[in-house]
């Protein structure tokens, strides 16, 4: 089952095309306002990291419950996971950044603010970029391990090299339950640094997995419409539906759970996350926000035949590709730019990241056959039917 | 006319056969549901349309329902909140939803199939409700012919035919 995936010239010359476009706008917003630059960089790079993982979760969830429909499927999840070290990259260049976004970074601000002063010996510069090392180097070596095992299986057929890999996805999901949620309190909670909410890490963890899945299925969709992956068929579609389906749900139910909370809690230093946020082009988005990650993907997702269609399923992909920003724009903004700004700064960098990660994907999916050789479920997987 | 069989590939093969010739089949009972056997049944089920609408139906009432009885019927104060406390109803809108949703789509299931408690099982054969498949063929279908049809299952691998 030999399939070589050979990049479009056009799609090569498009991204880099992208990322200069990026560069610019970042340039541009950084000589005008440098908050609302770094703000930018912030958002698009935990955008697309979150991608990047909830891909290589998406890998590991298919290891440890044995599934066998994905096999198939899983160089486009793999070349996903490989924008980890670019996006560590990008993140440690963040230092340069992190006074204009972050207010726990001050030093007059920790000395008088009892409350930062109480949370610096955790959110303090040194060891906030310790912790992105550590993380990056956690994942890049877990996930470069999974991909090499993975090329390996392609050579001869092994069912120790299975195993292997199902013990690899144990260790990630272990690792990325943990990280992943330090993470994300890092980079986007504490921009509010007075305001917490203990189920905020799982809330992004499952828009990580919820996007990346949609992602995987748009870019499957996109392959299959170039003539690769010959062995999609509407089961296949409907199980990656099911992905989103079920995400959106759990997103929707995360994301309410926090809100219900806090509004029936009434507690000051909780209430003014929201208090900021409901008013104004921030109220508007904190609806559009429910609207385009849950109401739509569960309304149209739930009828068998759109499930299996991918007129239906293109739209709401594109639809939440536009949520996960809004989302991410919604938590950050407040914190660090105030002012609701959108415009070609923001399209640019956002156009930038992408760029870079297509071509990031696209270079690693013509680094290996399209669909893995031995995998031992493979036949399961072309043969998938219900 | 009814056809016992050992084992799925059999029955799969006796099943193509039967239909190719015409023949309705009533009814296939197998321990484990079999892709080809619900496909080739044709049977279409609206049970799933329906429960959406509950669904709908129930979260309007329940919603509706706590409207009335938190705002206009007997309206109290509870920490200040305004009486229509919308984003605490959600909850309990979820968890009624799924009752109202699972008690009427069960009484419209049992309705359309008509089973009711304390009815007395229609079992065809005793040993389908064991480890045997069993097909069952409509005899007043036109083309039936009883000995063509036991010789045709027979051949197929029945181990029972009657």
């Amino acid at each position: 089952m030999e399939e070589k995936f050979i990049v479009p010239q056009k799609l090569k010359l498009l991204s880099i095309g992208l990322i200069v476009i990026g560069v610019i706008a970042f340039v541009v917003g950084l000589l005008n306002d440098p908050t609302r630059a770094w703000a930018n960089y912030l958002l698009n790079n935990f955008y697309f990291v979150s991608l990047a993982i909830g891909a290589a979760f998406f890998i590991g969830i298919q290891y440890i419950s044995q599934a066998g429909w994905s096999a198939a499927f899983k160089r486009i999840p793999e070349a996903m996971a490989a924008y980890i070290p670019f996006a560590a990259v990008l993140f440690l260049l963040l230092i340069f950044g992190v006074h204009h976004l972050y207010e726990w970074s001050h030093d007059e601000a920790v000395a008088t603010d009892s409350l930062i002063k109480h949370k610096s010996p955790y959110l303090n510069v040194p060891f906030f970029f310790a912790r992105v090392i550590v993380f990056f180097a956690l994942w890049i070596l877990l996930t470069k391990l999974m991909r090499r095992v993975s090329l390996k299986e392609d050579e001869a057929y092994s069912l120790e090299l299975f195993n292997k890999q199902e013990w690899l996805s144990k260790v990630f999901i272990f690792v990325v339950a943990i990280t992943f949620s330090a993470f994300s309190v890092d980079m986007i909670m504490s921009l509010e640094v007075h305001w917490f909410s203990t189920i905020f890490a799982a809330k992004a963890f499952v828009a990580a997995f919820l996007h990346g899945a949609s992602i995987i299925t748009l870019i499957v969709i996109l392959l299959h419409r170039r003539g690769y992956l010959k062995v999609l068929n509407r089961s296949h579609l409907h199980d990656f539906t099911r992905y989103m389906f079920m995400l959106a749900i759990v997103w929707g139910y995360f994301n309410f759970a926090q809100f219900m909370l806090i509004w029936y809690g009434n507690i000051p230093e909780e209430t003014h996350f929201y208090v900021h946020r409901m008013h104004g082009v921030y109220g508007v988005l904190f609806y559009a926000n429910i609207v385009l990650n849950w109401a739509i993907p569960f309304l149209f997702l739930m009828p068998r035949f759109s499930s299996r269609s991918r007129m239906v399923m293109v739209p709401v992909i594109l639809l939440l590709i536009v949520g996960q920003y809004t989302e991410l724009y919604f938590e950050i903004w407040p914190a660090t730019v105030h002012e609701a700004k959108f415009g070609l700064i923001e399209i640019g960098m956002f156009l930038g990241f992408a760029g870079l990660f297509s071509l990031v994907v696209v270079t690693y999916l013509a680094k290996a056959s399209l669909v893995p050789k031995n995998h031992p479920y493979l036949e399961e997987s072309v043969q998938h039917h219900f | 006319m009814v056809g016992v069989f050992d084992n799925e590939f059999d029955l799969l093969q006796a099943f193509g056969k039967v239909k190719s010739k015409g023949l309705k089949i009533e009814e296939v009972y197998t321990p484990y549901p079999i892709h080809e056997i619900l496909e080739g049944m044709g049977t279409k089920t609206r049970i799933t349309h329906a429960a959406f609408f509950f669904g709908l139906f129930g979260a309007l009432a329940v919603l509706g329902g706590m409207y009335y009885a938190a705002v206009e019927s007997w309206p109290l104060n509870f920490g200040g909140k305004p009486f229509n406390t919308f984003p605490s109803f959600i909850v309990v809108t979820i968890v009624a939803t799924i009752l109202i949703v699972t008690l009427l789509t069960l009484f419209t299931f049992s309705a359309r199939a008509k089973v009711f408690p304390g009815k007395k099982a229609e079992i065809v054969d005793i040993r389908a409700t064991d480890d045997k498949f069993v097909m069952v063929v409509d005899a007043s279908s036109p083309g039936y012919d009883a000995e063509e049809l036991t010789a045709l299952l027979k051949a197929s691998g029945a181990s029972d035919v009657y």
